[in-house]
Order: structure tokens, then C-alpha cells, then sequence
């Protein structure tokens, strides 16, 4: 439940800060809250795809200076009224910034420090395009020319109600993406993009948006700014200190709360300006980074993030726990049917029918021509020694890698080969082996991002959190709802993944040794739950090596051996068969 | 515009050689410390210069020769370097806080410069200077080729020690996964100083070339943060060979364009390069 | 007869010492004239800025051991704009509109200027600066340059540069033009190629590069492949050394070669400088120094840069042109014995200020007057002005490779 009391309190901020220029105050004091402003826009607006999507970009000074130069070419020599130059220097930059990302996104392995690389080597090559062209060519762009449309009572108030507005503007989308779905979806995509992707966040889609919202914003700080410094050289706005300063303020402020980068930037900008006195400039500036380093010691997770924030039940996403469901209070609480679906057990009809399915890993046939069949409503049992290609499985159908060869069909449609965001929605969900939660985010939050984007998918974060309770209550981790999954134990990090997987209400689940590293008794009340998961009409495909519940709990047994499918039919048929004894065993005992 | 000669383009290709080595020179320890440490330690530039004003002082005014006050910078660099990790492992910074940390003490470090030696920039005029080989038409000056020596040397030394000896192993290891590394009774503290000190040792090495090579001013390390940078995330965290191969590739590129064509154009094409080489094999040099 | 004496010679004290109170009292009532300005006293242009930074301060002294201006003492607020351009444009709004100071001086360097230009305009206050590169650019009524360029030196002052070298020892006849983008130096050389056209001279080579560059091997190749007669270097601060150096590696000195605006100091010192040219306002030798308060001013500054640990003491063309600056304001205030910029800033427009740059007058387009940029040469390791012969240091002549 999102409080709107932020948004409100912005845009009275917003009004009582506008209504300075009236107050006949030395223009100073709107000079520099201009400078303030514009830096909040910056690093607000660099946030929002490098600390909430985690994708660092060391080119904010790419995107910043084609707002500059769009805005100043447009002004100064086409003679357009300058605030329609506004929106287009926004646009130019968000067109910019989406070329490259269309590209660069869809190279696998560009993450981290190569993003990082590939933005500052991005900002170079505009920089030199800018200079050895006619757009600047040299002289740079004078502005003195262009005329300050007449918003406040002098030239240095319209500016800063321009950069005021922008500044609002921009900490409300930072504020409302933090409270969305599409925010979930950029938080997930930073502690494990491709996870995030399994569980049907659209990741190249999203990475896109965040990172066209992020350089619009820029562009439009940029295009301001021209008529501030009315003299632009490619020099001084391709100049690394521009990323350089907002990723500090970022940094400092805190890059996982909305208004962290602001915080940041206003104690960097007031301190830079402590220090302007001409006495002792050069001490001064020694000063400003011993303050800087003090800083950071006491608060590495910068100021947002210090720990009387971090610790309060609202956890990271900052919001108050969902109300209770109804059904809370019911122990056991029933898991709530997937819709369409009601009790039955198994069918003859195929839920999912596998034809001919390869996977090579540089020459290892890690599955070699599979074809199986799952039956709704069963509970298929998946066997087979290690290495014999059932994770691999799992991952080839749940969209984690790629097939080489051969079809998936599920309802009618072939998912081979799709996205796997696209295999979620399509309503398959998995568990990892080894549970990958997203670690910073809550329990809750990692289970609502499955309820919010597999499946068919639900709208709002609202919504998703009421569901993941849910099944949070199902899987008895009501408690540890507000928790992050680093104070989990691994029973309880096994049962978020399962409520993870189920959150989203699939067709079938593919539960990949769920089991393994429990207690009998953990394992007992596990079995419990997964037959009432199938009594609910979800299929599952159960890779296990706990022999007892694989007995007790399959309808069907398949069983792998490298890469191949060597055997399939009832569980104790299937067990007692030579092949796949010799295959557990060695050949002496069948 | 006709094709420049052989000589030129040789030349040039030379003149790339050694810039690039200078910025591997400078991004191997940034590189080491990011990928094995988990610091993004700017302050790496402020203590390049530092050193390069500490020879400048000792060689000019004090007239020791350039390469003797290695004996003095290596230690007291490995010092700093080692503080600087106490800092971050204390207070257990995530790596962008210590790009944080580090650029307060870059900030530090110039205020403190520009004190002792004003903002004028310094030239170490040494009898250094002075000397070059010949080879063939190709001129090789020595603070280059020492600079180039030095470069190779290092990088192939760490190199070596990361891939073949124990104390390598244990580093990557603790960087891969530190609590199972450490698990296995690998000595992380003392592993973490040794190899800080000596990314600052590196960094000291560098400023003595520069001190050799160019004149210095104290915002002038600013200037360099970006190509290193580039030659660092080009060639690979955590690489002991990347940071030369990338460096010198970023340099020979610049320098055939400002051979072949107008200078100004020359950073689009080593980063328009950059850029193709990350997209078609984003982990090759590694 | 001691005690009359005693009493009339206390009476002449006490009355010496009351009279000499007055204007002290005087002085110590009346609010001082506040003048503010910022220079870039950290950041990349620190390395200038210091030097107009201690030109200001040794002014200012000088002016108020004079008794200051209308009879007041001076202060001067100083600020640090960083280097940033647009920290510069919020410290002049905070000068004007906060600390309310009574007349503005210029900060470092094009970028700066024109945003406090800007600020300038919009309070109708003068704005007399230092350091501004680019002539075309100053569109703002009452502002007043010290760096004497005359309105169109990409014509005058790359012909002076010509002149001087076809009446030289050496007149060339081939010339390779490379040169830095920096703004203030492009159109410079942009000048200086039209220039050579017109002359006859023929052009062997053009090479730009980017602002910040750090390899000059290249460039230094193609410039001795292109064997120039004369090499013109757009450079500013350390381009010019940076580049002698790559050309000293590859055992190439050029004949003749001239630089715009180096940083002066180091590239004097460089013996591979020898016999390079550029352009000066003034230099340490006559007749530049016989003018009034030359000499001075060059005795105090040697002193002051001395204890600053400056490695380079000598008054060159950034500390003539600070100096000069205030020279500008002083003089204008006295004639006019007022504090009002229009007033100021009319009779300037109409009247010449005598510095030590020479007879200065701003009625030209921009408010420029004449072109007085001389051509000096490293000689000896000294800067000595070489054309034209009525401002050249006695017996000095240009020399050629």
C-alpha cells in the first residue's frame, strides 16, 4: 500500500519552492538552488536504471550532453522558441540512449563493468561526433542570443522554475517506479536478471524503459541547462566529471530508496559551496574529500540506506505490510485453486508434450532427443544419476537456456525457443536446486514479483503482495514475510522458492529436488504440500533423489541417463526395470 | 590525402605501443584491486602523481636519480596502499562506496599536491630524457621503452604469480567466494594486504614513468581516469594481462587514426573499436 | 623657556598627529568599495588562475597604500569557481545580489567570462576582465577586455605573426598549420590559414586536435614528414610542450616554429623551445618596462611569486593583462570619481586608460580597440620580444634555425 502522502508532499514542496522567486530574494539564492535542482535531476534520473535496475552506466554525460547540444543547436541556430526545444533535447536523448541499449542489451554477457565500458566509450563517441561536426565543430554553441522565456520575474527565476519542474518531475517518476510493478521488476532484475527472467519479468523490455526514462530526464536537465551556462563547448559537457559527480551522489545519498541520489546530491552541493571562499580554496578542497571519506565510513550504504532505515518492518520497499487475507487464521490454510482448474487427480490429457529435445553444451549432448509427455494433472517423477541431464531439462523448458533441436508444446503453442519471460507467462514456473532468491529484496517482495508476472500476471504491486501473502501463508512463511532471504535457513529459502513458483498460479510446476538438504520431517510435511498442490490441479514434474517420496508421491516415473530418456511408466514398473538398475548400479545387479 | 609512409605509420604505431603500455601500467592495479578486492580505488591516480612529484622533488631538487627513487616510492606507495585496505575491510565498503571513499582521497591527495607544489605544471628534466635507440628510421626514447620494459614486466610477473603460485590461487579463490575460500584456511586478511599494497606499489611505479615521460600538474590525473578505465573494463577485473593488451590497443588505434586522418577524430575510432569488441566477444579478453 | 618649547612642540605634534588622524578617521568611517570577482583557483585552470590571483592581491595592496579609491580603502572578495563555468555564474549572481558588492573584475578564461558576462548583462553592472579569448563573442555593451586582441585578431594578429616572420632572417615558404579545437585557439588558426593563403605562403600540412589530447607522436611524425618552413601550433597550457617533446623523441626540430598561447613558464624552459615565437602584450624589458608602474609592479611580483613557491617569476602577458585589467577599473572610477556602471562604462567608451600595455582605447566593434599583440622568442631561455623593431628589446632580433 503505497502512501501517497509522497507524491502530495512532493508537489507542495514543489509549489512553496516555485514561489521564491516572488519573495525578491537576491537572485543568488535561485542560482544555486538551481544548480542543486539540477544536479537531484541528474542523479535521480541516473538511479533509476543504475541503482534500481543495477546496470551502471558511466555514461550519464552522453545522454546529458545531447540534451545540451539538441536544446543549443535548436535555440541558437535554428531560432526555435527555447521551451519547445525542451521536449525534443528529451527525446533526442532517450533515442540515443534506446539505440544503444537495443544493441548492447541484446549481447548476452554485458553486464556489469562492460555496460559500464560500453557508456563511457559512447559518451567519447558523441563527444567527438559533436565536435568535429557542424553541430559544434569547435567554437562551441553561444546562447547569449536566445531569449529566457519569461516564467518568473527575471531570466535566472524562469531558469530555476524550469529546473524546478524537471526536478519535480523527476522525483515523482523515481518515487512511482520505486512503488510499481515495473519497479519490482527492475529490483529483481538487479539481484538476478536472469531468475528474474524465469519468473517472467520482461527483462530486455524493462531494461529498455528504465534506461529511456533515465536519459530523457537527462536530456532534459541538459537542455536547461544550455541557457544556464549560455556558452556550451564539447569540452566542458562531455567532461567525465558530470558521471563521475552523479554516480557519487548516488552513492552517498543511498541508490535503493527514490529520494537517495537527491539526499546525496544536496550534501554534495551545499559542501562544495561551503568551500568557495577564496582563502583557502586549495585546504578546501583537501577538506570537502576528508568529509567525503569520514561520510562513507559511517554510512557505506549512504545515507538512505544507514541503518536506522534499513531496519524499520517496511524493509526495502518501503511500504507497510498488506492486510491480512481472510483466510489467514485456517491452519492449515488451503492453497487457492488455479483458475479453471478444480480437484482432480491425473488425466490422460497432455499438458505438455515434448518432441525431440536437444541441448549441447561445446560438444556435450547434455540432452539427446527427448520426448516425453506430461499428462495433467500428474505428478511426473523425473529420475536419473547426476549429470544426467534432468536440470538441464528443467532449464531448457522452463526457458533458463536455449534448445538445440526439438519442440515444446504446451497448450498448442511450440514454447521452444521463446523467452523465458514468455514461458512463464505462457503459466510454467520452476524452483532452483539451489534456491536464488532475490537477495535484497523482502520475502514478500520475492514471492510477489512471480505473483505479478508469471502467469497471467497481476497489475500492481498491491495486488502482487496480497497474492504472495497467500502463498507465503501456504508454505507457513507468513512470519518471515518482511525478512530478506539471507535470514532464512534453508528449509524455509526451499519453501520461497516453492511459493515462488506457485505464486503465479502455473499450469505446471517443475520442482528441481526440493527435497534435498531436509529433515525427515521437514520432507514429510513438504510431500504434504506438493500433493496439495496437485489436489488443486496443478501439474508437477519432480526431479528427486529422495527415493521414499518419489515412491510415494509420483504418478509416473521417467527416467534420464546422459542426455537420454531411458525409461518411462509406473514408479515400481520403471524401478525394477534392468536398464535403469544397471544405470544406478552397475550391471551386475539386475 | 595521400597514405602516409611506413615510417610514419610505424612510428605511430610505436607512439601507441607506448602510450597503451602506460595506460596498462596504470590500470593493472586498478583492474587487480577491482576484481579481487572488490575496491574501485580511484585513489590508484592519486598515488601514481604523488609519486610522480615525489620523484620530480627528489630528481630535481635534490638531484637523485629518477630510477633510485623507486627504493623510496615502492615501500612507502605499499604502505599507503595498505592502509587505504585496512579502511575498506574494516569498515566493510561495497565497491561503489569505495569509488567513494577513494575519490575523497583523491580529493585529498590533489589539495595536498597542489599545496606543496602549486598548480604550475613540472617537467623532470633528466638526463633520461635525453637518450633514445634508433632502429632503423624508428626512434625508441628511453623513458618510453623503460616504461614499456617496466609494463611487460610486471604484467607477466603477476600474471605468473596469480596463475602458478599458491598466493594466486588463494587470491582468485577469495574473490570467486570468499567465505568457502576462507573456509579452506586461506589467510584473506593477509592476502588482501599483500595484494593492496602492491596495486599502490604498481601505482607508484607508473607515476615514476610519467614523471619521466610528461609534465605534471595536479588535476591532470583526472585526465586519465577515463582511458584507464576503458583499458581496465576492456581487458577484463581481475586480469593480469588485459589491462596491457586493451591499453595498448586503445593506444595504437588512436594513434593510426591521428596518423592516417585528423587527430580530432581519433577517440571515435579507438572507442567505436572498444564498442565492437565488447559487443562481438564480450568475455574474450579475459 | 623648555616648557614652551615643550608645549609648542606638543601642540605641533598632537595637531601633526590629529591631522594625520583625519583622513584616517575619515577612512576608517566611510564602508569600504567592494570589488568581486572569482578565478578558478582549484581544478584544471588553476595552474593560471593563481598568477591573476596574486597580480589582484598585489594591486589591490598597492592601491589602498595609495589611499585607495575615492578616498576609500578597496577590498576584493574572491571566489573559487572551480574551473566550472557555471559554478562562476551563481558566484557572480551571489556577488551581486548577496554580497552586494560595488564593481565586478573578470574570472579565468573564456567560459568563465561569458557566463559572468551573462550575469553582468542582466544587472547592468561593467565587467572589465583579463583572459577572454574569442572577441566575436563579447555582445554584452559595457564589457571591457584587457587582453588586447583588437575586435578581429583572427586577421590582425595571425598578420602580425606573418610580418614578422617575412621580415625575419628565414622568411618561409611552406607552413604546416596544426592546432588545438580549444575554442579560443581554433578560430585563431582557422585565421591564420587564410592568412598564409593570402601571403603566398603554401600550406603543407593541417592537423587538429582534441582539447585534452595526450599522445603527440603522430602528429609530431606528419609535421617532419611534411618538412614546414614554419610550423604553426594552435596550443594552449602544455600542448606546446607535449609537442616539442614527441618531436625532440623523434630527433626533429623545426626550423621555425610559434606557439599561441603556452603556458609560459614551462615551455621557456625547455631547451628544445629555443627560438619558438608567440604573442605578448608585454614582457620584462624595455620599452615595456619604462612605461609607468611597470617597474614596480615587475620588482613586487618577482618577490611575491618568489614566496609562493611559483616555478616561473616572471611578468609575462596573463599577469600584463591581470594588471592592466585593474589598471581599466582604477582609472575610470578616478575620472569619473563615481561607483555607477553606466557612467563608468560611457566614459571608458570614450577615453583612453594608460597601462602598462600601452595607451588603451575600447571604442572598436566589441568594445575592442587596437590589436597590440606583439611577437616575442625564447632566447637564452628568456621571453624577448623580436616585432615590430620600435617594441623589440634592445638589440633583439629574431633568429632562425
Amino acid at each position: 500500500m503505497s502512501s501517497r502522502r509522497v507524491p502530495a508532499g512532493l508537489l507542495v514542496a514543489g509549489l512553496l519552492m516555485g514561489a521564491l522567486p516572488f519573495l525578491k530574494l537576491p537572485a543568488f539564492y535561485e542560482s544555486f538552488l538551481y544548480l542543486a535542482l539540477f544536479w537531484i535531476v541528474l542523479a535521480t534520473s541516473w538511479n533509476i536504471l543504475s541503482g534500481y535496475a543495477g546496470y551502471f552506466s558511466f555514461g550519464h554525460g552522453a545522454f546529458f550532453g545531447a540534451g545540451v547540444y539538441t536544446s543549443a543547436t535548436l535555440a541558437a541556430k535554428f531560432n526555435w522558441p527555447f521551451l519547445w526545444t525542451l521536449p525534443v533535447a528529451a527525446l533526442v536523448a532517450a533515442a540515443i540512449g534506446v539505440g544503444v541499449g537495443a544493441v548492447v542489451f541484446r549481447v548476452r554477457g554485458v553486464r556489469g563493468e562492460v555496460f559500464a565500458l560500453l557508456t563511457l566509450a559512447v559518451t567519447f563517441v558523441l563527444a567527438t561526433i559533436i565536435g568535429n561536426t557542424p553541430i559544434d565543430g569547435g567554437p562551441g554553441v553561444y546562447l547569449n542570443a536566445v531569449p529566457v522565456p519569461r516564467l518568473g520575474p527575471s531570466p535566472t527565476s524562469s531558469l530555476y522554475l524550469m529546473m524546478l519542474a524537471a526536478a519535480m518531475l523527476t522525483l515523482l517518476v523515481s518515487w512511482a517506479i520505486r512503488h510499481s510493478r515495473f519497479g519490482a521488476g527492475l529490483f529483481a532484475i538487479h539481484d538476478d536478471e536472469d531468475a528474474a527472467e524465469v519468473m517472467g519479468v520482461p527483462t530486455y523490455r524493462w531494461k529498455l524503459a528504465a534506461l529511456a526514462v533515465s536519459c530523457a530526464l537527462a536530456g532534459l536537465a541538459g537542455g536547461i541547462h544550455a541557457l544556464f551556462i549560455s556558452y556550451v563547448t564539447t569540452a566542458e559537457t562531455f567532461n567525465l566529471t558530470v558521471p563521475l559527480t552523479v554516480v557519487l551522489m548516488s552513492i552517498l545519498g543511498g541508490t535503493r530508496h527514490w529520494a537517495g541520489p537527491a539526499i546525496g546530491t544536496v550534501a554534495i552541493t551545499c559542501l562544495l559551496f561551503a568551500f568557495t571562499g577564496g582563502e583557502y580554496a586549495v585546504l578546501g578542497k583537501g577538506a570537502i574529500g576528508l568529509i567525503l571519506v569520514i561520510g562513507i565510513l559511517f554510512m557505506p550504504e549512504g545515507v538512505m540506506g544507514f541503518r536506522a532505515f534499513a531496519r524499520t518492518p517496511r524493509g526495502v520497499m518501503g511500504s507497510p505490510p498488506p492486510r491480512p487475507s481472510p483466510s489467514r487464521g485456517r491452519v492449515p490454510a488451503d492453497p487457492p485453486p488455479p483458475p479453471g482448474e478444480g480437484r482432480g487427480g491425473g488425466t490422460s490429457e497432455v499438458l505438455l508434450d515434448v518432441r525431440g529435445l536437444s541441448k549441447s553444451f561445446r560438444g556435450l549432448k547434455a540432452l539427446s532427443n527427448v520426448s516425453l509427455q506430461v499428462r495433467k494433472g500428474e505428478i511426473l517423477g523425473l529420475l536419473g544419476p547426476n549429470g544426467s541431464g534432468k536440470s538441464t531439462f528443467i532449464n531448457v523448458v522452463s526457458g533458463h537456456y536455449l534448445p538445440n533441436g526439438g519442440e515444446v508444446w504446451l497448450d498448442g503453442r511450440n514454447i521452444a525457443g521463446l523467452p523465458a519471460h514468455e514461458i512463464a507467462r505462457a503459466g510454467i514456473a520452476r524452483t532452483y536446486q539451489i534456491p536464488r532468491p532475490f537477495a535484497q529484496m523482502t520475502v514478500l517482495d520475492n514471492v510477489a514479483i512471480a505473483a505479478m508476472y508469471a502467469g497471467r500476471g497481476l497489475p500492481s504491486l498491491e495486488a502482487g503482495r496480497r497474492e504472495a501473502m497467500q502463498w507465503l501463508e501456504f508454505t507457513h512463511l507468513a512470519g518471515k514475510a518482511h525478512s530478506l532471504p539471507g535470514e532464512l535457513n534453508l528449509h524455509q529459502r526451499k519453501f520461497l522458492e516453492l511459493a515462488r513458483a506457485l505464486a503465479s498460479r502455473p499450469k505446471l510446476v517443475l520442482l528441481d529436488e526440493v527435497l534435498c538438504g531436509l529433515t525427515p520431517t521437514e520432507i514429510q510435511f513438504a510431500v504434504e504440500q506438493i500433493r496439495r498442490i496437485r489436489d488443486q490441479g496443478t501439474t508437477i514434474v519432480f526431479v528427486e533423489h529422495v527415493m521414499d517420496a518419489v515412491m510415494a508421491l509420483t504418478d509416473r516415473l521417467v527416467v534420464f541417463d546422459q542426455g537420454v530418456m531411458l525409461a518411462e511408466g509406473a514408479p515400481r514398473e520403471v524401478m525394477q526395470s534392468p536398464a535403469v538398475m544397471s544405470a544406478y548400479l552397475g550391471m551386475a545387479h539386475a | 590525402m595521400s597514405f602516409p609512409s611506413w615510417t610514419l605509420l610505424s612510428q605511430s604505431v610505436l607512439s601507441g605501443v607506448f602510450a597503451g603500455a602506460l595506460y596498462g601500467l596504470l590500470g593493472l592495479g586498478l583492474g587487480l584491486s577491482w576484481g579481487l578486492l572488490r575496491t574501485i580505488n580511484l585513489a590508484h591516480f592519486a598515488f601514481a602523481f604523488l609519486s610522480a612529484y615525489i620523484c620530480y622533488q627528489l630528481a630535481a631538487v635534490s638531484h637523485v636519480d629518477p630510477l633510485l627513487t623507486l627504493a623510496g616510492i615502492v615501500p612507502l606507495m605499499f604502505a599507503l596502499g595498505a592502509g587505504l585496505h585496512w579502511l575498506t575491510d574494516r569498515f566493510r565498503l561495497t565497491p561503489f562506496s569505495s569509488l567513494l571513499l577513494t575519490f575523497g582521497c583523491m580529493g585529498i591527495v590533489e589539495s595536498l599536491m597542489q599545496t606543496l607544489w602549486t598548480a604550475d605544471p613540472r617537467k623532470l628534466e633528466s638526463h633520461y630524457a635525453e637518450m633514445k635507440f634508433r632502429l632503423g628510421p624508428l626512434y625508441l626514447p628511453i623513458p618510453e621503452v623503460l616504461t614499456l620494459l617496466l609494463a611487460v614486466a610486471i604484467t607477466v610477473a603477476v600474471w605468473a604469480v596469480l596463475r602458478f603460485t599458491d598466493l594466486g590461487k588463494a587470491l582468485r579463490a577469495s574473490a570467486e567466494d570468499a567465505p568457502v575460500a576462507a573456509a579452506f584456511g586461506i589467510n584473506q586478511r593477509r592476502n588482501g594486504f599483500l595484494l593492496a599494497g602492491t596495486c599502490s606499489a604498481i601505482a607508484g611505479i607508473a607515476g615514476v614513468c610519467i614523471a619521466l615521460s610528461s609534465s605534471i600538474s595536479p588535476s591532470q590525473m583526472y585526465a586519465w581516469v577515463g582511458v584507464v578505465f576503458a583499458a581496465v573494463m576492456l581487458g577484463g577485473l581481475g586480469s593480469a594481462l588485459g589491462p596491457l593488451l586493451a591499453g595498448i590497443v586503445i593506444g595504437v588505434s588512436e594513434a593510426v587514426t591521428m596518423a592516417v586522418t585528423s587527430p580530432s577524430w581519433a577517440p571515435l575510432v579507438s572507442f567505436t573499436l572498444l564498442i565492437l569488441i565488447l559487443l562481438l566477444r564480450p568475455g574474450r579478453i579475459r | 623657556m623648555t616648557t614652551r618649547t615643550t608645549f609648542q612642540r606638543r601642540t605641533v605634534l598632537a595637531a601633526a598627529a590629529a591631522s594625520a588622524a583625519l583622513p584616517l578617521a575619515a577612512w576608517a568611517q566611510q564602508p569600504p568599495i567592494r570589488i568581486g570577482s572569482t578565478l578558478a583557483l582549484t581544478g584544471p585552470l588553476s595552474a593560471t588562475a593563481q598568477v591573476h590571483k596574486l597580480v589582484g592581491e598585489i594591486y589591490v595592496e598597492d592601491l589602498n597604500k595609495r589611499g585607495g579609491l575615492l578616498g576609500r580603502k578597496v577590498e576584493w572578495i574572491l571566489k573559487d569557481d572551480q574551473s566550472k563555468a557555471d559554478l562562476a555564474r551563481t558566484l557572480y549572481e551571489q556577488l551581486i545580489t548577496s554580497d552586494k558588492v560595488d564593481l565586478l573584475m573578470g574570472p579565468y578564461a573564456t567560459g568563465g567570462i561569458l557566463s559572468a558576462m551573462g550575469v553582468a548583462q542582466r544587472y547592468n553592472k561593467v565587467l572589465v576582465h583579463h583572459t577572454l579569448g574569442v572577441p566575436s563573442l563579447a555582445k554584452y555593451d559595457m564589457q571591457f577586455p584587457a587582453w588586447s586582441l583588437g575586435s578581429d585578431p583572427g586577421v590582425t594578429t595571425t598578420n602580425t605573426v606573418f610580418e614578422a616572420l617575412a621580415k625575419g632572417p628565414k622568411p618561409p615558404k611552406t607552413v604546416a598549420v596544426v592546432t588545438s579545437k580549444f575554442p579560443s585557439i581554433h578560430f585563431m588558426s582557422m585565421g591564420a590559414r587564410e592568412t598564409l593563403k593570402k601571403r603566398g605562403l603554401q600550406e603543407v600540412l593541417f592537423l587538429e586536435w582534441e582539447f585534452g589530447n595526450r599522445d603527440f607522436g603522430p602528429i609530431a611524425s606528419r609535421v617532419k614528414d611534411a618538412k614546414p618552413d614554419f610550423v604553426w601550433v594552435g596550443a594552449i597550457g602544455l600542448d606546446g610542450n607535449l609537442l616539442l617533446d614527441a618531436m625532440k623523441k623523434i630527433d626533429y626540430a623545426p626550423p621555425q616554429h610559434f606557439y599561441l598561447y603556452p603556458a609560459p613558464g614551462p615551455l621557456v624552459t625547455l631547451p628544445e623551445a629555443s627560438g619558438a615565437l608567440s604573442v605578448t602584450i608585454f614582457e620584462e624589458h624595455p620599452p615595456f618596462t619604462s612605461r609607468p608602474k611597470a617597474a614596480e609592479f615587475i620588482k613586487t611580483y618577482h618577490e611575491r611569486a618568489a614566496k609562493a613557491n611559483f616555478p616561473d617569476t616572471s611578468v609575462e602577458v596573463q599577469a600584463a593583462a591581470s594588471f592592466t585589467a585593474w589598471q581599466i577599473l582604477e582609472g575610470a572610477v578616478n575620472a569619473t570619481k563615481s561607483l555607477d556602471d553606466k557612467v563608468l562604462a560611457d566614459w571608458l567608451k570614450k577615453n583612453r586608460v594608460e597601462t602598462i600595455q600601452g595607451s588603451l582605447r575600447f571604442d572598436g566593434p566589441s568594445n575592442y580597440g587596437d590589436d597590440l599583440m606583439r611577437i616575442k622568442q625564447v632566447q637564452n631561455g628568456k621571453w624577448v620580444v623580436v616585432y615590430p623593431p620600435e617594441f623589440a628589446a634592445p638589440g633583439a632580433k629574431m633568429t632562425a634555425r
